[in-house]
């Protein structure tokens, strides 16, 4: 729709045509560099040899069926823990469930590499519950490591996403449907399986392809806990990182499959979210009722178990950074604060936190500026245009960490971009990776503002531009401020493309845990985590003033 | 004061479909000037046209002789109360009505002075500094329309500004702009799909419909003498009865049914035993006894309202009729009964039978 006297190319056309550029430069061209890298030979000619060689050999294609394995039994298992938890805490009344939630949650916001670490810690070969059962049924166990170690973090990792999806979604479930298949002689069992599981189906699909696509290219965990059992990603990464042989094109190859597959599952999540949605909003919600007796004692005793376990790697982490340490990866025995003058307060090791607030709060300012401008354009300003705008900027959606890491590296590594090494490029990443998620919850909040707000500014003498500034951006302010706390916590805990374009210079919090771990310098790494940790949780509180609720959406 | 508007062979157009096709209309200076019409008309579509929301493919649009198809609307200076109020929701009622102001440079002291005084005007100066979400519909309806007239604009345009409030307060309202509107004298145009809301109102009502104008008229011609059988049916109730033009040496009279009626002011055009259609409002027949004059007809049911008795009858072809008559102490005429139906021939409407031309000639045009 157009204004009365308005100029066909405007400001927000200038606006849609610069947000484009960036995107064409710092998305585009990347992935365009490498799919031409993946397809070009040694001589300079077409080839698909390096596919070829992948699919050719069981060593490389094996990761690929490694990958699916750790993810379906994963995402699996994330999806019933998740699903039954929702359930018990939305229809039982559990002491504590409000900081029950919280920890679920907190559980999910610390990166899944610093949860296989600590499980190292404590299943590990040499780890602390380990040398019990060793010790006291004189037996050798070996540790956790491989598949089920995999599987193990994954899973624990994992299910608070679909659980705070779930429990969103039974929160919008009105209890009249309940008390209408009651009244129609539905039993309680058969309300569950009749009623709320398949209402509350589409929300669990949805939530399982996120954990799907997140578990999918991960790779700091396998890498740490793996061992001899290789996922896609850590191929991914050694053959470009790798200190042997490391083959560009080969590496690209291995990013345009990866691609390839994160594309296969956006299109069927987007399938499945059009196909089936049920669009609910209680009045009158389910509430959760005060039950005795066994069934209350189990409800009880499940609920805390399993977030037991879910919160401790947390733990550990925070218990070990106040371990003292000979050094290095032995402890003995007593409790220090050594490990955090060595991280806070040594003067080389500090820039890893200085430089992770930085680089996030960066980030998370372009991604809340150019979020806003392009829900905007989006939303308001409708044209082809804009419209481009919307499919460009959802392309970092189906970028994992680790191929966005390797295709800026092509892509920045020479002039006229020359930008490697800089801290620049890294938050650029940052930024990228966010922005899908940004824009979306942005458009939302457009979405619930009536046009009618911006028009009547203008009929009261503001341009549109002064009432885009003065009307709209207010207004969206809170939203997009809470969003913006939910982006910030998760971009602190970004490992995959950090690790790839970090220098030591430009080192974060996270690259920083994964470096000492890999030093076996575990009284470091667990000071950094618990400094993390505590970001996230200072952050999650503001988020819960800010917003004066429990729920949450990722 | 107050400015003329006319609109000239106005044309708009989204992508291919036209929406309005060469509409033409005047406003007179201080009018309240009303658009009523089925929801999907173009009332509100004309109504953007005229603030600026939406560009205009073709035609004239004159502000006192003065075209204004290309000005941006916030160099127009017409003020608009929109359907959902459009509060800003992060400002104080006084930020709010300031608003405008702020934009014209006008200095503190006078802003505040200006806001003051519109305040008492709407009668909500005690609500200054309250957050639009503390206000109530109708206080939120008060400071929309504070806000669209403080700056002294020179057209008021609402779009059905009370569609969203409750029926009492509905009332309240109308007669709250009606006089503020008389008060600071300023050409208004008003959008509404409720008829009885555009009679209580307005100076002359634009009845529309598909994007064309069906008549222009004050509200008592309109009610009284509909243009065409969309407008009659459109505005209030009317049976439509199919009749037939009766000619008898020189004398006119309709047939409607068996029932011959005498008409004295039908158009001199008609012919005789030309079909014709017959409108009339259920408050314009008169009940007689089955042995009396008129239609014969059978009570099927009715219903008391208290001032009024509405009864549904129904017509020897079958022709469900609805009839109003004032409730008087006499027994309500029991279901079943066989009564006759005569018309008031100076109240009903006769139409040309596409139903396009009124054929009665009025007072005010003899």
């Amino acid at each position: 729709m157009r204004y009365a006297g308005e100029k066909k190319f405007n400001i927000w056309v200038a606006m849609a045509l610069g947000i484009l550029g960036l995107f064409l430069i710092f998305v585009v061209y990347p992935l365009i560099l490498i799919l031409y890298k993946s397809v070009l030979s040694e001589d300079g000619s077409f080839s698909l040899a390096y596919f070829g060689k992948f699919f050719a050999r069981k060593y490389y294609w094996n990761t690929l069926v490694n990958s699916f394995k750790v993810t379906i039994v994963s995402t699996l298992l994330a999806a019933v823990l998740g699903l039954v938890m929702a359930y018990v805490l939305r229809s039982i009344r559990i002491k504590g469930s409000k900081y029950l939630n919280i920890l679920i949650v907190m559980s999910y916001l610390s990166p899944p590499f610093i949860g296989a670490y600590a499980w190292i810690q404590l299943l590990g070969r040499n780890g602390f519950i380990t040398r019990i059962l060793n010790n006291l049924f004189h037996v050798k166990l070996n540790g956790i490591y491989g598949f089920a170690g995999i599987v193990l973090v994954f899973s624990l990792q994992s299910f608070p996403l679909v659980y705070m999806y779930i429990s969103g979604a039974l929160k919008n479930l009105d209890n009249s449907l309940n008390e209408a298949a009651e009244s129609l002689g539905c039993s309680a069992m058969q309300r569950v399986l009749q009623i709320i599981v398949p209402l509350v189906m589409p929300t669990m699909l949805a939530s399982s392809l996120l954990v799907f696509m997140r578990v999918f290219s991960d790779f700091g965990t396998p890498m740490l806990i793996g061992e001899g059992y290789k996922t896609f990603p850590v191929l991914m990464y050694s053959q470009f990182m790798g200190e042997v042989s490391t083959d560009d094109h080969f590496a690209a190859a291995l990013c345009v499959i990866i691609i390839g597959i994160t594309l296969i599952l956006f299109f069927f999540q987007r399938y499945l979210g059009n196909r089936y949605t049920y669009s609910m909003s209680a009045l009158k919600p389910m509430e959760a009722e005060p039950c005795t007796g066994l069934k209350s004692v189990i409800s009880h005793l499940f609920v805390y178990m399993v977030v037991l376990i879910a919160t401790l790697p947390q733990l550990t982490v925070i218990i070990t950074s106040f371990l003292a340490t000979g050094g290095g990866s032995v402890y003995t025995g007593g409790f220090s604060l050594d490990n955090y003058r060595n991280t806070l307060f040594s003067k080389n090791n500090n820039s890893a936190i200085f430089n992770t607030y930085l680089f996030g709060l960066c980030a998370i300012a372009i991604v809340v500026v150019l979020g806003i401008l392009i829900s905007y354009l989006t939303v308001r300003k409708k044209s082809l245009l804009t419209n481009i705008l919307d499919t460009v900027t959802m392309f970092p959606y189906i970028i994992p960490g680790s191929v966005l890491g390797i295709s800026f590296l092509y892509a920045f590594n020479t002039k006229p971009f020359l930008l490697s090494g800089t801290a620049f490029i890294i938050v650029i990443s940052l930024s990228i990776r966010r922005m899908p998620y940004t824009i979306r919850s942005s458009t939302a909040i457009i979405g619930q503002i009536s046009p009618s707000v911006e028009e009547a500014a203008i009929s009261l003498g503001c341009s549109e531009m002064k009432s885009f500034a003065k009307i709209t951006v207010p207004m969206m302010m809170p939203g997009v401020l809470s969003g913006a706390i939910m982006s910030w916590i998760t971009l602190i805990s970004e490992l995959s493309s950090s690790i790839i374009l970090y220098t030591s210079r430009t080192q974060t919090l996270t690259v920083a845990i994964y470096a000492e771990v890999i030093r076996s310098n575990f009284g470091n790494a667990a000071a950094y985590s618990t400094i993390l940790t505590l970001t996230s949780i200072l952050s999650l509180l503001l988020f819960f003033k800010l917003t004066g609720s429990n729920d949450i959406s990722i | 004061m107050g400015v003329a508007i006319s609109i000239e062979n106005a044309v708009k157009r989204f992508g291919k479909d036209t929406i309005i096709n060469g509409l033409s209309l005047d406003i007179k200076p201080g009018e309240f000037f009303t658009l009523l019409g089925p929801s999907g008309c173009g009332k509100t579509t004309l109504l953007r046209m005229i603030i600026g929301f939406n560009s205009i493919e073709g035609g004239e649009i004159k502000v006192d002789q003065k075209v204004i198809n290309n000005i941006p609307t916030n160099k127009r200076n017409m003020g608009m109360v929109f359907q959902n109020y459009a509060i800003f929701p992060h400002m104080t009622v006084k930020d709010n009505v300031a608003f405008g102001l702020k934009n014209r440079k006008i200095s503190t002291s006078q802003i505040e002075a200006q806001v003051d005084e519109i305040l008492k005007i709407v009668k909500i100066d005690h609500l200054k500094n309250r957050m639009p979400a503390k206000l109530s519909g109708g206080q939120q309806q008060r400071v929309a329309l504070a806000r669209a007239i403080v700056i002294h604009p020179e057209v008021l345009l609402m779009d059905e500004p009370l569609s969203n409030l409750d029926a009492k307060l509905r009332v309240e309202m109308r007669n709250a702009i009606k006089r503020i509107q008389q008060q600071i004298d300023i050409t208004t145009i008003y959008v509404t799909h409720d008829q009885e809301e555009a009679l209580a109102v307005s100076d002359r009502i634009a009845v529309m419909n598909g994007g064309v104008i069906q008549q222009i008229d004050t509200p008592k011609n309109v009610y009284q003498r509909p243009a065409n059988l969309f407008v009659s049916t459109f505005i209030g109730l009317s049976n439509i009865l199919p009749g037939m033009v009766v000619v008898k040496n020189g004398k006119i009279s309709i047939r409607i049914k068996d029932d011959i009626i005498p008409m004295d002011r039908l158009s001199q055009e008609v012919k005789d035993g030309q079909n014709i259609k017959v409108s009339v409002r259920p408050e314009e027949f008169i009940i007689n006894q089955a042995d009396g004059a008129g239609i014969p007809a059978t009570v099927k049911s009715s219903v008391f309202l208290g001032i009024t008795t509405h009864y549904f009858v129904t017509l020897a072809d079958g022709q469900e009729i609805e009839v109003i008559q004032n409730s008087d102490i006499w027994d309500i005429i029991p279901d079943g009964a066989k009564i006759r139906l005569s018309v008031q021939p100076q109240k009903i409407n006769i139409y040309t039978e596409d139903g396009n031309k009124n054929l009665v000639v009025r007072r005010d045009q003899v």
